[in-house]
């Protein structure tokens, strides 16, 4: 999906704005705090009708306003459509030429996006839940059902919880079956998708970092241990022995101590972890590759790329490696978004077709 | 705009019905004036009839204006399965087929320790004392595939065998006769994992 002629009302500080979108390259070029990132965020709402932060939909409204609209031309099978995604009293809607829509997938095929941030270069320290969030978002990208399953065993999970801490041991065991059976499709996905990833993480860290350097890989990392082989049911009753065998502690803590909510992505450089030993280029250089070994992998599976939002990244990187990130983003024929507070930094992934707007105080002005 | 009393008081007692707003609670009311008296009467004799006449069937639990309900009355359906579902909704839907003859068990409910609703709160106690009563060979449950239907299943399951019932659930996946193309991808996905030869 392509997005052109954008417009937004009301979105954040941005309060009336109408700008072009390139089918290739539009950069957006301002200060710090003048809405760049917003018009990422809008973007992205309306390419996937999900927030792009874990930010509550009610602080996309901007403030004085009742309503935020972000409407766009969008060109799926039968050419452009009018696609529009409205914010109000904390829900949001969509509408496809006028009239709402539940889904985008029932109308676009490979709506896919994928958003790079300042913040996911901190993937390799931070804590799992960064890493988590990571995987099931790419997966999400990756299968579409995934938002409802890792929805199902969210449910799941809170209801056990509950069930744990009240007194009828059979009410807790009765929610430990569809808690193991949406734990066990969580597992699959995360690890079938590390198996797509994995090699092209290998391939694109070694691009990056030139010869010489230790062979990047990546492993889904179970907090309970257990072995990632076989199939869902047999993940189910291996995590489900895993649970029988703490159950007492978890009644106590009134906890879930082990399942897909507790596991992390493991990430290595040769033998050792790189979480541990990696130097801040490597960190760097690791978190480059995850993200465009997913790129890379929705391109092969949509058979087109992902729609890209970019922001302020090239600033966060040394110049070897904002190189490569542009000359692989000037290969590849799909759109992009990125934002800069210095647009000589991103000329050379402009090429032709590039569009570049100066943004100050919510206000979007076309540039040569 | 001032409004008459009365007229406060009906919009003030609508709007507090699920789905009605102030506005929608408002044009009910003047239609209801418009009506007259006669329309006004048979209303407000539905309403209270609703509340004085209708109750739970002792058996089966459901919501009915006779002891036993027709269902568990009628002779000609077999007393040796019961199908338990969560709600009146539930068993109407299944009744609408004409396909099921057993007798049924409605549960109010399902097991939900986040909204605090536990087996006390459902109608599970009353399950077994009639299964004491009336034995039967068969149960079929039919809660929601949710997980709190799937849990309330095991649950009843568990408590269930080991008086030496067969207990069923009743299947799920792609809608049969429905367009694949209207399952969900939840759905779809569980029915292209599960496929089998033919």
């Amino acid at each position: 999906m392509r997005l052109a002629e954008l417009q937004l009302q009301d979105f954040r500080n941005v309060e009336q704005a109408q700008l072009t979108l390139s089918p290739r390259t539009t950069v957006l070029a301002g200060e710090n705090g003048q809405g760049k990132t917003n018009l990422l965020e809008a973007v992205y709402l309306l390419a996937t009708l999900r927030p792009l932060r874990a930010s509550r939909l009610a602080e996309l409204v901007r403030f004085g306003a009742t309503r935020a609209r972000v409407e766009a031309a969008a060109d799926g099978p039968g050419g452009l459509r009018r696609l529009a995604v409205e914010v109000a009293d904390g829900t949001r809607q969509a509408y496809l030429d006028g009239k709402p829509i539940e889904r985008l997938d029932d109308y676009f095929q490979g709506l896919a996006a994928v958003c790079f941030s300042p913040d996911d270069l901190l993937l390799v320290k931070s804590g799992p839940e960064l890493r988590r969030r990571f995987l099931d978002r790419a997966a999400w990208s990756r299968w579409p059902a995934v938002l409802a399953e890792a929805r199902d065993y969210l449910r799941a999970l809170r209801a056990r919880n509950a069930a744990l801490r009240t007194e009828s041991r059979e009410v807790e065991e009765s929610f430990r079956g569809p808690l193991l059976r949406t734990a066990a499709r969580l597992l699959r996905r995360r690890h079938d998708l590390l198996e797509e990833l994995a090699p092209r993480v290998a391939r694109a860290f070694a691009e990056i970092s030139g010869p010489g350097a230790p062979p990047a890989g990546l492993r889904y990392r179970p907090a309970s241990g257990m072995p990632m082989a076989g199939t869902e049911e047999e993940l189910a009753a291996r995590l489900g022995e895993i649970l029988a065998l703490r159950l007492e502690r978890d009644r106590e803590k009134g906890y879930t101590s082990a399942g897909p909510h507790m596991d992390d992505l493991s990430l290595s450089l040769g033998d050792r972890g790189a979480r541990t030993f990696a130097s801040q280029g490597q960190q760097r250089a690791l978190v480059l590759a995850l993200k465009i070994a997913e790129i890379d992998n929705l391109t092969a599976v949509l058979g087109r790329p992902p729609l890209l939002l970019l922001d302020d990244v090239s600033s966060e990187l040394d110049p070897a490696k904002n190189r490569y990130l542009l000359e692989y983003l000037a290969r590849l024929p799909g759109q992009a978004i990125l934002t800069t507070t210095d647009r000589h930094l991103l000329e050379p992934a402009a090429g032709p077709g590039a569009l570049f707007y100066e943004v100050v105080r919510g206000r979007f002005t076309h540039r040569e | 705009m001032a409004v008459a009393d009365p007229i406060a008081r009906l919009v003030k007692e609508l709007a507090r019905l699920p789905g009605i707003g102030e506005k929608t609670a408002q044009r009910l009311a003047f239609h209801v004036l418009e009506a007259g008296p006669g329309y006004a009467q048979a209303l407000s004799e539905a309403i209270t009839g609703v509340v004085r006449d209708v109750h739970l069937c002792s058996r089966c639990q459901t919501l009915t204006d006779r002891d036993p309900c027709p269902i568990c009355a009628d002779p000609q359906r077999d007393a040796r399965v019961v199908c338990v579902v969560e709600g009146v909704p539930d068993l109407l839907a299944l009744e609408r087929t004409h396909e099921y003859r057993g007798r049924y068990h409605v549960l109010h409910g399902s097991l939900s320790p986040l909204d605090g609703v536990g087996p006390g709160d459902l109608k599970i106690r009353e399950l077994l004392v009639r299964l004491e009563e009336q034995p039967a060979d068969e149960i079929v449950i039919a809660t929601n595939p949710d997980v709190e239907g799937e849990a309330t299943a095991l649950y009843l399951a568990k408590l269930l065998k080991p008086l030496g019932l067969k207990v069923t659930r009743i299947a799920q996946g792609v809608p049969m006769g429905g367009d694949l193309e209207y399952a969900d991808q939840v759905t779809l996905a569980r029915a292209l994992a599960g496929r089998r030869e033919i």
